[in-house]
């Protein structure tokens, strides 16, 4: 429990930090919070199955459109809108997910890809249904029902508690799937896929499982986003989103657990400070990328990790 | 019946552009194994650097002739300094540094020229319209549609008839053999990608006259080149050809009939593909 | 574990302290935060529009600025995409500090924007997007427009088409809302004034930056219109035209009408290129109006930038005034008192009289459209015959905007 010494500032800090901090801020951790969910998702399939997928935006769009369509036509309180969201990317996770898991490495990024354009397509040209290129806009945050109260997240500050507490609720649990055997079969699936295999294990349907999850926890941080933004637009869906998480995962590093995490708040820090400069931010990033990729693959998260087991002669696990 | 025609005429030359981008992705691929996703920036470069060069000298054939060689140095030294070290890693990663280096070209051409669109004329020898079936269509758009053709032709006698040729496929299907003959892999796949890359600024090149020349031209072409490639067959170049006709046909046909999905058709015919036959059309290994 | 615990503590930290850092609003200015399209197919429209703010801006500084406080602007980039401009905004509001926003040109960005606004409590005034809804179904007190916005504009265009020995009509759009709304509009007004109109199944509405309109345009032509009502603006109509000459679309004798062809980041663009005797549209004209007001943002204008001022830039240019004589008007820059003060606002800009209706916070002034002609004096196409349509006589009612503000 010598981790709770350490846990416990870090989550007093997050918990404090509207009070200590300007809006401007509280809505750039908010935003952190919720990519670095989508990431913290993507991983799932990238570092502990081995599988790279260059369409996860779209259960993260899926999500978010679903989301932002009970907002704007009834009046469907939070976490109803919140479920059936996260439901809506769950079946399309399921459904994509099954054709995509037939084909391996480069063939299932490809697979990714093409799907998620084609949700893209969707969006984009059912313009009665989605607004097509102008996406969903113009509607209001549903209330929070509880039992004694309605709750408005109106406010930057109470819609960051919510992602505060739902991001943090779901990472946990992303975690201990990844610790649980389900999770075991997966790294080692990541490792040598035939010797999985050979033990019996039905390979495709882990994997199945597995970009399930990823999909649906995908959908919930979309339908937070869509909520934070108070609109839904394709660019949600464009292969350009589902790169965010490829590139924060590495960033951080795909080893780790909480890497992505740690690579969404680079990717944002850097954007941040980078842009109060010039507005070409993304020669940085590629440039921070590429000597990661080559000397780092381990991210900068995965790199310190190693460094510091190097110099402790401690283990940690990943 | 007219419309149809002409849209065949549409398709196919659009064709024929994706065909000279997709070549040189399919033989990078072929070859080496890298699924290059910078291609797209440099097919871009290749148009800015023709921007350039037309600008200072006036002449679109000179920009031609040099500003693929200038794109395909850059593509040599990326290859020698970034992808080399990571041969025989995790093919994900090579893809990742290609994707890292898209995000500096895409950038760096915003710096330097700006984030707005510019546009050049086709050279004066090429700049009319003729008359197909009783309306006018641009000369230039037709000496596109030619030198696909003839460009397929020319590195198809490259690739089977000439030494290099054969020593390059050697190369392709089994590294370690190839270099226990004495052939010189790292040099091959070196040459292999100033090759490709040329082949993707002479389409940006060529591209130029014809289409808005701005920072969203890498992002746009770079999904369609995979199409093509994957829907060809990875490291097939007959496949290349055939699957940017398919796509460009599917282009313009699919404006003519059916435009509420014609967005989508190419991701359709693409997974289709990857589900039926992942090895695309012509694919081998 | 514990170490990379210790990083995020020291990241979150980090993060409170830069908290404390912002600037405290300096008293003695005015703060503008203004979002336009700085990148791709429309930079040119950012650009102007920036332009035109500056110069405004430096006039009212070197004059005593207003109620006394020097005017600052802030600029972003909406690249054109709602979800950008909204995380734009936000930064201009939270960390910059802004009073009031300037700006926006894609009417997808100010549907999205719009709504948001509401909750900002932050006034802003439209200079380019022209979706009626701003006005209309997602009206609010915080949101003015002082630019001539679809319905007047195409009304206009359907009174000249009228006119027209055009009976069968088709339309090339961008794909989203302007295009989209645009053809609703035109068809509702035309066939009102022409009951004999008839408009025809094949249209095209190509997406945002194509950048092969050649499927378009054969597929047009083919159905062999009377007329074609062209939407098509910056980037996209510059390429479109270059691709449609060589297709010979101009020559076939459809009577064309380009709802914003006469804008002059379009007619610099193309210069000889652009065809002759269509009937084009813009929301600024700067030949129409012979006031000394006019007179002297021309001036000015092309000696500051070498070009003639685009609407763009004289929309930005007017709202900035329109801000000063309404914030002296209220004598502060108390939000709320500057949004009455520019309810019935009446003042003269550069395009002439400006009155803001307060029922929708539409600006009313006049429409000009006109023939592209060549004139030897002027590096650009100009409009010849030029037809000035008063804001009353193509201005729908409040009634028909679907605005309940009032």
């Amino acid at each position: 429990m010598k981790r709770l010494a350490f846990i416990l500032p870090a989550a007093l800090g997050l918990l404090l930090f509207p009070k200590v901090s300007s809006t401007f801020y509280v809505l750039l951790l908010t935003e952190i919070l919720i990519f670095a969910l989508f990431a913290l998702s993507f991983n799932l399939l990238f570092g502990y199955t081995g599988l790279l997928s260059f369409g996860h935006a779209a259960f993260f769009g899926l999500g978010g459109y679903t989301a932002a369509l009970l907002s704007y036509y009834t009046h469907i309180s939070l976490v109803p809108v919140l479920a059936i969201s996260t439901l809506s990317a769950a079946l399309g996770a399921g459904i994509i997910g099954f054709f995509c898991i037939r084909r391996d490495e480069i063939y299932f990024a490809m697979l990714t890809l093409g799907f998620g354009m084609m949700v893209f397509t969707v969006v984009h040209q059912w313009r009665s249904l989605t607004g097509g290129s102008d996406g969903i806009t113009g509607f209001e945050i549903p209330k929070l029902n509880l039992v004694f109260a309605q709750i408005s997240l109106f406010s930057p500050a109470s819609f960051y508690y919510l992602t505060l507490i739902t991001c943090s609720l779901l990472a946990l649990t992303l975690w201990v799937i990844t610790k649980s055997p389900f999770g075991l079969i997966l790294k080692s699936m990541r490792e040598n896929t035939e010797r999985v295999a050979f033990i019996g294990i039905n390979v495709k349907l882990y994997r199945w499982i597995a970009f399930i999850i990823a999909g649906t926890i995908a959908g919930f941080s979309g339908a937070l986003f869509a909520l934070y933004d108070r609109m839904a637009s394709p660019t949600m869906v464009h292969w350009t989103m589902s790169a965010k998480p490829v590139l924060m995962t590495i960033l951080g590093g795909p080893r780790i657990f909480l890497g992505p995490a740690v690579g969404a708040v680079i990717f944002y820090l850097l954007e941040h400070i980078i842009t109060q400069y010039t507005q070409s931010w993304m020669i940085f990033l590629g440039a921070v990328l590429i000597p990661i990729v080559i000397f780092f693959p381990e991210g900068v998260m995965g790199t310190i990790v190693m460094w510091i087991k190097n110099i402790t002669g401690r283990g940690t696990d990943g | 019946m007219e419309t149809l025609l002409i849209n065949i005429l549409n398709g196919f030359c659009y064709g024929m552009l994706l065909f000279i981008i997709s070549v040189g992705l399919t033989i990078i691929f072929g070859v080496m194994g890298v699924l290059n996703f910078a291609h797209g920036s440099f097919y871009m470069l290749g148009a800015y650097l023709c921007l350039l060069i037309v600008s200072h000298t006036k002449s679109f054939w000179l920009a031609a002739l040099t500003a693929p060689l200038l794109v395909a140095l850059l593509g040599a030294l990326m290859e020698a300094l970034l992808l080399r070290p990571l041969y025989g890693r995790d093919v994900s990663f090579q893809l990742l540094l290609t994707f890292g280096v898209l995000l500096v070209i895409d950038d760096a051409v915003k710096l330097i020229w700006g984030a707005g669109y510019h546009s050049i004329e086709p050279p004066q020898a090429l700049a009319g319209s003729v008359n197909i079936l009783g309306n006018p269509y641009p000369v230039y758009s037709l000496f596109i549609a030619a030198i696909g053709p003839c460009l397929a032709l020319l590195l198809w006698f490259f690739f089977h008839k000439t030494v290099y040729g054969k020593m390059i496929r050697a190369a392709a299907m089994d590294r370690e053999m190839a270099s226990a003959v004495g052939i010189n892999v790292p040099l091959i796949f070196s040459a292999v990608f100033f090759l490709g890359t040329y082949l993707a600024g002479l389409a940006g090149v060529l591209a130029a006259p014809l289409r808005a020349i701005g920072p969203a031209m890498g992002d746009n072409i770079i999904i369609a080149a995979f199409i093509v490639v994957v829907v060809g067959g990875l490291g097939s170049f007959p496949g290349a050809f055939t699957g940017a006709v398919i796509l460009g046909l599917v282009e313009s046909l699919g404006i003519q009939f059916v435009p509420q999905i014609q967005m989508a058709m190419p991701y359709i015919l693409l997974a289709f593909i990857l589900l039926v036959k992942p090895k695309g059309l012509f694919g081998r290994e | 574990m514990k170490r990379f615990v210790s990083f995020l503590l020291l990241v979150v930290l980090s993060l409170s302290f830069t908290g404390y850092q912002t600037a405290k609003a300096k008293e003695d200015t005015i703060k503008i935060g203004s979002v336009y399209i700085f990148s791709g197919f429309a930079a040119t429209y950012g650009q102007f529009a920036k332009q035109g703010l500056l110069l405004a801006a430096d006039e009212i500084n070197k004059s005593g600025g207003i109620l006394g406080k020097k005017v600052e602007i802030y600029f972003e980039d909406s690249h054109a995409k709602p979800a950008i401009a909204l995380r734009a905004i936000r930064k201009l509001v939270y960390e910059k500090g802004v009073n009031f926003l300037i700006g926006i040109d894609s009417s997808s960005v100010a549907k999205g924007v719009v709504p948001y606004i509401k909750e900002l409590k932050i006034p802003l005034i439209i200079t380019h997007a022209a979706t009626p809804d701003v006005t209309g179904k997602q009206c609010n007190k915080y949101t003015f427009r002082i630019s001539v916005n679809i319905n007047q504009n195409v009304m206009a265009g359907a009174k000249i088409a009228a006119n027209t020995k055009a009976v069968r009509w088709t339309t090339i759009g961008p794909d989203y809302a302007f295009g989209h709304q645009s053809w609703e509009y035109f068809q509702k007004y035309l066939k009102e004034l022409n009951p004999k109109a008839k408009f025809m199944k094949t249209v095209a509405f190509p997406k945002i930056a194509t950048e092969d309109y050649s499927p378009y345009i054969t597929a047009i032509m083919a159905a062999n219109p009377d007329g074609v009502f062209i939407s098509l603006w910056s980037g996209d109509l510059v390429n479109f035209i270059k691709q449609a000459n060589k297709m010979g679309f101009f020559k076939k004798g459809y009577t064309i009408l380009m709802s914003l062809g006469a804008a002059t980041e379009v007619l610099y663009a193309l210069k000889d290129q652009m065809p002759l005797g269509i009937w084009a549209g813009t929301r600024y004209w700067f030949l129409a109006n012979d006031s000394p007001v006019n007179k002297h943002f021309v001036k000015a204008y092309k000696e500051r930038y070498g070009v003639y001022p685009s609407y763009n830039a004289q929309n930005a240019y007017a709202a900035l005034y329109a801000l000063k004589y309404a914030i002296e008007k209220a004598g502060t820059t108390d939000k709320e008192a500057v949004i009455k003060a520019l309810e019935g606002l009446t003042f003269e800009a550069p395009a002439g009289k400006i009155y803001i209706r307060p029922e929708d916070h539409q600006a009313i002034l006049n429409v000009t459209w006109g023939k592209t002609a060549y004139d030897p004096n002027y590096p650009i196409r100009i409009l010849k015959p030029m037809v000035i349509f008063k804001g009353e006589e193509v201005t729908p009612p409040v009634e028909e905007t679907g605005c309940k503000m009032k």
